[in-house]
C-alpha cells in the first residue's frame, strides 16, 4: 500500500508549530477556569474537589476530568507552583501561560492517534477520502479557535470520541468503544447529547443476537453493563461513598441558567428569537401584546435569561422533549439497520437535535456536530452537500468567541483558508452519489456561502464605523442567525441523506 | 482574495520557443513518475503539497499558500517587538513609530534634522514617505499614536497590531508579489515544473530569517529586498529600464540595497555590451535611473521650498548664522549660501551625511563578518580609523569583483540570484559599519536558488539551507535580548523540518550520482557546523559564560558564523563560476559538482 501523502504526522508538526506561535494570544476566561482547575486538584483533598468555591469557577466537569486536571497539576508543580494556589485567582505569569497551552498541544496528540486509527480502519479507495478527513478534523478551526486561542481540552476529548466511534467499526472492538465512551462522558458531561445513538447501536449489534433482535447475548450484557458500573464507579465512586453525589450533580447540570448563552448559538432558538424582535416592531400593527418587562432585556441581546417580548417563553421541559423526539427518529432507523455508517450518521443527528433544540447551549457544542459529521462527510456527493453549509456556518458562528482586534485575522484567514482548501479537496474526493439528487441543495448551499462574505465584513468592519459601540447586539443577532439558517438547512439536507440511503 | 497577478504575457511573446519546451517539461510531470524530480516526496514541505501535483493551474493552490504564510506571519507578530517596554531608548519599534510621528507632525525640511538624539531619521526618502503615509493612516484610527513627543516610547496594544498590519500589508504589497513573479519566471526560465516551483515559493516565503527581523523583532526590510527582487525579476524578463526604476525604489527605502548596486550594475552594463553592444540601451538605462533618483528625491525637495517660502526654518532649534554642512563643508566656498537653491542643498547633504554615518566605527556590536572575527584574534579595533576603511574597501572590492565581473562577462539571466548573493556575502563580510541583521540580503538572493533548476535537489537545499540556519542562528542574541527565544526556535526549526534539514533530518545528504568526496566534505562540513551550533545553544542556556569575559557565548556565536558565512560566500561563488562557463570545464572540477543532481 503506498502511503498518502501528506501524512497526519506532518500536518500535526506544523500544526503544532502554529499553535505554540499563539501562545501569547488572547485567552478567555476559561484559561483561568482551567488554572483554577489544576490548583483545586492539586491543593485540596479530592473529597473538597467538588465543595470549593474561592473563584467563581468551580469544578463543574466530571471526576474524569478532575483526575485529568489532577494528573497535570503534577508536572505544573515543576513549572511554577504558583499557579496552585486556590486563591491566586487570574494569576498568568509566562510560565503558566506556557504550560497550560502546552498540556493543550500535548493532550491533542490523542486526536492525532484517534485520526490514525480511523485513517487505517478504511479501505481502498475510500482511504485516501479518509486521510482528508481526518486532517481536515486535525487542522479544524473550530478546535484551533476554542482550544489554542479561547481556551479548552477539546481536541483531546474528541480525540476519545472518535477512536471509540473507530472501534465500533469492528466487532472485535465493540465493547471497547462502549467502555472508552462511558469513560468520555466521566470527563465531559456534554457527549451525553451522543450517548442514545452508542445506546441503541451497541444494544442492537453487542447486546441482541445480529441474527435476530429477539435473541439476547447475556454475556455480553455483562461484560458491557459491568465496564461501565467499574468506570462509572471508579469515576463517581470516591464521591459516593461521602454521599457527595448531589453536590456534583448540581455542579454538572445548573438548570438555572437561562435558554440562550450569553451570545445565541446558532439553533432553533436563535431564530426563535430574531423572530420575537422583529415581531416587537411589527407587534403593535397586528395588535399582539408586548411584554413591557421583556423588552428591556431583549434590547441588550446579552442576557443570561432570555424572556421573549412576545411569543411565548420557552420551558426547559419543551427543549428535552423536542430534542428527545428528533433523537429518536433517526435512532429508529439505526435500530433496523445497524451499520457503521449509519451509527456514524446517527451520532451526528443526536449532535444536530441536542445542538438545535437544548436548553443553554454554547456555541462550542457545534464541533459535536461537525466533527462526527467529517467522518462520513466524504460518502458520496450528497453527504458533502449537506456538510458544507454545516462547515461555513458552523465555524463562523464561532467568530464572536475572540472579538480582540489582533486575533480577528486569525480566525478569519485561518477559516477562509480551512474552507477552501477543504471544500477543494472534498469536492474532488467525494464520488457521485449512486441515487439523483432530490432537491437543489447546491445552489442553496452555495448562495449560502456567498452571503458569509458581506456578513463578516459587516459584524467586524463596518457596524463598528457605523454604530461605534451601539447597538451592539446586532453583529451577533446577524451572525447567530445566519449560522441558525446554515445549521438547521444542512440538517434539513442530511435527514433526508440519511433516511434515503 | 487579493491574488497578484504577474502578467507573464509578454515574456511568453518574446520568448515563444523557450516557453514552449518548459510547457512540455511541465506537462510530463503532471503525470507520477515521470520527469518529476520526487517520485514520492523526498521532504516534508512537497509531501504537503503533495496532492497539488494534479492541478491543472497554480491559481487555485496562490491564495492557499498566499493565506498559510501569512498566518504564520501575524501568529508570529503575536509575541514581542524589540525594545517592548525597555526604556530609555527602547528600540526599532520605536524608531519606525517615531518616523511615522515625525514625518506627519513636522514639516518636511525639517524631517532629517528633527531631535536627532531620538532616533532621527537616517534612512533615505521612500522610508521617511512610507512612514509618512503609515502615520497619516494610523492618526485616523487613533491620533494619539503618533502625536508628537508625547507618543515617545509607547506601547499601546492597538497601536503594536495596527504596527504589524503595516509590515505585512507592506509585504504583500510589495515582496510577495515581487516574489511570486520571479519565482515563476526564474522556474521557467530553468525549465521547471509549475508544481515544483510553488513548493520552492513556499520554501521562500517561510524563510525564517524575514519573519524573524521584520514581524517579530520589527523593521521594514521585506520592502527593500522586494523592490530588489522586483529588479531581478524585471531583468529576467529583459525589462531593463523597469530594472533600473525597482532598484532605484529599494535605495530610495534602504541604503543597505547599495550591497546589491555592483551586480545590478554589471548585469545592466553586460547586457548594453554583450553579445553586441548596444548604445541605445545604456543611454535608456542611465536616463530613466537618473529620473527615477530625481523623482525620488521630489517630495522632499519641493517640501523645502515651499517651506522655505512659507518661512519655516529647517533647524527652528538654532539661532544665530546658517550651521556649516555636515559634510562637503568646502562645497560652501562655491554655493551662494543666499540662493534659493540652497536650502535643497542643504537638504540633501544633511540626508546623505543621515544615511551614511562614515563617522562610526568598522562594525557595530558582534556581527559574524571578517572584520569581527578578526578582532578576536588581532584587536584590530584600535587601529586607525583610516587604515580600517581603506582595508575594508580593498577586501570587500576583492571579494565582489570576481562575481560582477563574470556577470558583466555573460550576462546570462540564470546567474543573477547567485551573483547577487555572492556579491552580497562579499559585502556581509567584508565591508564598513555591517550590522547582524544585514545578513538578510545575501540570504535572500541565495534563498531564491531554491527556484532554479535543481533548486530542491539535495546539494541546493543543504546549502541554501545552511546558510538560512547559519543566518537565523547568528541573530539569536539579537532576538535572545528581547525574549523572543520561542519565536526563534518555532520558526526555525520548522522551516528545516519543511525542507527537511538537520537538526530535523539528513534527507538533505547523499543523493545518488553525485561525487562521492564531495559529498562528504558538504556532509561533514554542514555536520560540524550544525553540531557547533547546536552545542553553543545549550552552553548559552545553561553554562554562564566566565566573569572576566561576559561576552564569550556571543564571541563564539561571532567566529563560528563568520567561518560558515565564509564557506557560503565560496559555495556561492564556485557555483557562479561553474555555472557561467567561464572558465574551460576541465578547470573547475570542484564547481562542476553544483549542477550535479
Amino acid at each position: 500500500m503506498t502511503e498518502i501523502y501528506p501524512s497526519l504526522t506532518q500536518c500535526a508538526v506544523i500544526a503544532a508549530a502554529f499553535k505554540i506561535l499563539l501562545f501569547p494570544a488572547y485567552k478567555s476566561t476559561d484559561f483561568e477556569v482551567h488554572r483554577n482547575w489544576l490548583a483545586i486538584t492539586n491543593s485540596l483533598p479530592l473529597w473538597d474537589w467538588y465543595y470549593e468555591k474561592t473563584s467563581e469557577w468551580t469544578l463543574d466537569y466530571p471526576p474524569f476530568f478532575a483526575y485529568f486536571e489532577w494528573l497535570m497539576s503534577q508536572v505544573a508543580k515543576l513549572v511554577d507552583p504558583a499557579m496552585l494556589r486556590v486563591y491566586n485567582l487570574e494569576y498568568d505569569s509566562w510560565e503558566t501561560v506556557y504550560f497550560q497551552r502546552f498540556t493543550v498541544i500535548v493532550s491533542e496528540l490523542l486526536l492525532v492517534h484517534a485520526l490514525q486509527m480511523f485513517v487505517d480502519s478504511s479501505h481502498g479507495a475510500s482511504k485516501r477520502a479518509a486521510q482528508a478527513a481526518a486532517i481536515s478534523i486535525l487542522l479544524s478551526p473550530g478546535l484551533l479557535i476554542i482550544d489554542h486561542i479561547h481556551f479548552q481540552y477539546n481536541g483531546c476529548m474528541y480525540g476519545i470520541l472518535i477512536a471509540s466511534m473507530v472501534l465500533a467499526r469492528k466487532r472485535s472492538t465493540l465493547l471497547l468503544s462502549g467502555l472508552s465512551f462511558a469513560a468520555l462522558l466521566c470527563m465531559k458531561h456534554i457527549y451525553l447529547y451522543l450517548a442514545p445513538a452508542y445506546f441503541v447501536y451497541l444494544l442492537r449489534v453487542y447486546c441482541l443476537s445480529p441474527k435476530s433482535m429477539f435473541r439476547i447475548q447475556f454475556l455480553n450484557c455483562l461484560k458491557l453493563g459491568g465496564g461501565i458500573v467499574a468506570i462509572f464507579g471508579t469515576a463517581f465512586g470516591p464521591f459516593a461513598l461521602k454521599g457527595q453525589i448531589p453536590q456534583i450533580m448540581s455542579r454538572l447540570f445548573p438548570f438555572s441558567r437561562g435558554l440562550c448563552h450569553a451570545y445565541w448559538a446558532p439553533n432553533v432558538w436563535a431564530m426563535y428569537s430574531f423572530l420575537d424582535r422583529a415581531l416587537i416592531v411589527v407587534a403593535p400593527r397586528l395588535g399582539l401584546a408586548v411584554k413591557a418587562d421583556a423588552l428591556q432585556s431583549v434590547t441588550r441581546g446579552l442576557v443570561g435569561d432570555t424572556s421573549f417580548a412576545v411569543l411565548p417563553d420557552i420551558a426547559p421541559r419543551v427543549c428535552f422533549a423536542l430534542t428527545l423526539l428528533f433523537q429518536a427518529i433517526p435512532l429508529v432507523k439505526l435500530f433496523v439497520q445497524p451499520t457503521w455508517e449509519t451509527f456514524v450518521g446517527a451520532v451526528t443527528l443526536c449532535g444536530y437535535a441536542s445542538f438545535l433544540f437544548g436548553w443553554h447551549v454554547h456555541e462550542k457544542a457545534i464541533l459535536l456536530v461537525i466533527i462526527p459529521f467529517s467522518l462520513i462527510a466524504l460518502k458520496d456527493r450528497r453527504y458533502l452537500s449537506a456538510f458544507r453549509p454545516l462547515a461555513v456556518s458552523g465555524h463562523v458562528s464561532l467568530f464572536p468567541l475572540l472579538f480582540t482586534p489582533g486575533e480577528f485575522p486569525i480566525k478569519t484567514v485561518y477559516t477562509i483558508f480551512w474552507l477552501m482548501l477543504f471544500l477543494m479537496v472534498f469536492d474532488n474526493l467525494a464520488p457521485a452519489s449512486s441515487r439523483a439528487r432530490t432537491f437543489l441543495f447546491d445552489r442553496f448551499s452555495t448562495l449560502y456561502i456567498t452571503v458569509s462574505i458581506p456578513l463578516i465584513v459587516y459584524c467586524s468592519l463596518v457596524h463598528g464605523i457605523v454604530f461605534g459601540k451601539s447597538y451592539e447586539f446586532l453583529p451577533l443577532m446577524f451572525t447567530s442567525s445566519y449560522s441558525a439558517i446554515g445549521v438547521v438547512g444542512s440538517w434539513v439536507g442530511f435527514m433526508v441523506v440519511y433516511f434515503a440511503s | 482574495m487579493a491574488v497578484p497577478s504577474p502578467s507573464p504575457h509578454k515574456a511568453r511573446a518574446r520568448k515563444p520557443k523557450r516557453i514552449g519546451s518548459n510547457g512540455a517539461s511541465m506537462l510530463s510531470t503532471d503525470e507520477p513518475g515521470s520527469g518529476s524530480p520526487f517520485r514520492t516526496p523526498s521532504f516534508p514541505l512537497a509531501a504537503l503539497l503533495w496532492p497539488a501535483r494534479s492541478l491543472a493551474t497554480e491559481w487555485d493552490l496562490l491564495p492557499l499558500i498566499l493565506m498559510a504564510v501569512g498566518l504564520f506571519r501575524w501568529a508570529a507578530g503575536l509575541w514581542g517587538y524589540s525594545g517592548f517596554e525597555r526604556p530609555p531608548m527602547f528600540g526599532d519599534y520605536e524608531a519606525q513609530r517615531h518616523w511615522m510621528e515625525l514625518t506627519t507632525q513636522v514639516p518636511v525640511s525639517q524631517w532629517y534634522f528633527h531631535d536627532l538624539q531620538w532616533w532621527g531619521l537616517d534612512y533615505p526618502p521612500l522610508t521617511a514617505y512610507h512612514s509618512w503615509l503609515c502615520g497619516k493612516i494610523g492618526s485616523l484610527i487613533d491620533p494619539s499614536w503618533f502625536a508628537l513627543y508625547t507618543s515617545r516610547g509607547l506601547h499601546d496594544g492597538n497601536l503594536k497590531i495596527f504596527m504589524r498590519a503595516t509590515v505585512v500589508v507592506s509585504e504583500y504589497l510589495i515582496y510577495v508579489p515581487a516574489v511570486v513573479v520571479f519565482v515563476r519566471r526564474f522556474s521557467r526560465l530553468s525549465g521547471v515544473a509549475t508544481w515544483t516551483s510553488s513548493v520552492a515559493l513556499v520554501a521562500i516565503l517561510m524563510q525564517p530569517a524575514t519573519i524573524l527581523i521584520d514581524h517579530v523583532h520589527f523593521q521594514y526590510n521585506t520592502v527593500m529586498l522586494g523592490f530588489v527582487t522586483a529588479s531581478m525579476s524585471s531583468m529576467l524578463a529583459g525589462r531593463y529600464l523597469w530594472a533600473a526604476v525597482f532598484f532605484v525604489a529599494a535605495l530610495g527605502f534602504k541604503q543597505m540595497a547599495l550591497y546589491y548596486a555592483f551586480s545590478v550594475f554589471a548585469y545592466l552594463l553586460g547586457s548594453c555590451v554583450f553579445p553586441r553592444i548596444q548604445i541605445g540601451r545604456l543611454i535608456g538605462i542611465a536616463a530613466v535611473t537618473v529620473a527615477s533618483f530625481a523623482i525620488l528625491l521630489l517630495p522632499l525637495v519641493w517640501g523645502t521650498l515651499s517651506d522655505v517660502r512659507n518661512g519655516i526654518d529647517s533647524r527652528p532649534d538654532l539661532d544665530g548664522p546658517r550651521q556649516p554642512l555636515a559634510i562637503f563643508p568646502g562645497l560652501t566656498e562655491y554655493l551662494d549660501t543666499e540662493a534659493f537653491y540652497y536650502p535643497i542643498v542643504e537638504q540633501l547633504v544633511q540626508m546623505v551625511h543621515r544615511v551614511f554615518p562614515f563617522s562610526r566605527g568598522l562594525f557595530e556590536d558582534k556581527v559574524a563578518n571578517f572584520w569581527c572575527a578578526l578582532n578576536l584574534i588581532i584587536k584590530i579595533k584600535h587601529f586607525p580609523t583610516e587604515l580600517l576603511q581603506r582595508g575594508a574597501l580593498l577586501a570587500t572590492l576583492a571579494s565582489i569583483i570576481p562575481p560582477n565581473l563574470i556577470l558583466f562577462l555573460r550576462p546570462n539571466k540564470l546567474l543573477l540570484p547567485l551573483a547577487f548573493a555572492t556579491t552580497a556575502w562579499g559585502f556581509f563580510l567584508f565591508s564598513y559599519q555591517v550590522h547582524e541583521k544585514s545578513v538578510l540580503l545575501p540570504l535572500m538572493p541565495m534563498t531564491l536558488l531554491l527556484a532554479g533548476d535543481h533548486g530542491l535537489s539535495k546539494n541546493t537545499r543543504a546549502w541554501v539551507g545552511f546558510a538560512n540556519l547559519l543566518g537565523c542562528w547568528t541573530m539569536f542574541p539579537l532576538l535572545q535580548r528581547v525574549d523572543l527565544k520561542v519565536p526563534y526556535t518555532v520558526l526555525t526549526l520548522l522551516w528545516a523540518y519543511l525542507v527537511g534539514l538537520p537538526p530535523t533530518s539528513l534527507g538533505a545528504y547523499f543523493q545518488e550520482g553525485a561525487g562521492v568526496w564531495s559529498q562528504w566534505l558538504t556532509f561533514f562540513l554542514h555536520g560540524f557546523f550544525y553540531l557547533a551550533m547546536l552545542l553553543w545553544h545549550v552552553l548559552e542556556a545553561f553554562v554562564p559564560p566566565p566573569p572576566d569575559k561576559p561576552d564569550l557565548w556571543v564571541v563564539v556565536n561571532v567566529g563560528v558564523g563568520a567561518a560558515g558565512f565564509s564557506l557560503c560566500y565560496l559555495w556561492c561563488l564556485g557555483g557562479l563560476v561553474a555555472e557561467s562557463d567561464i572558465l574551460p570545464r576541465s578547470w573547475v572540477g570542484r564547481g562542476a559538482k553544483v549542477k550535479t543532481r
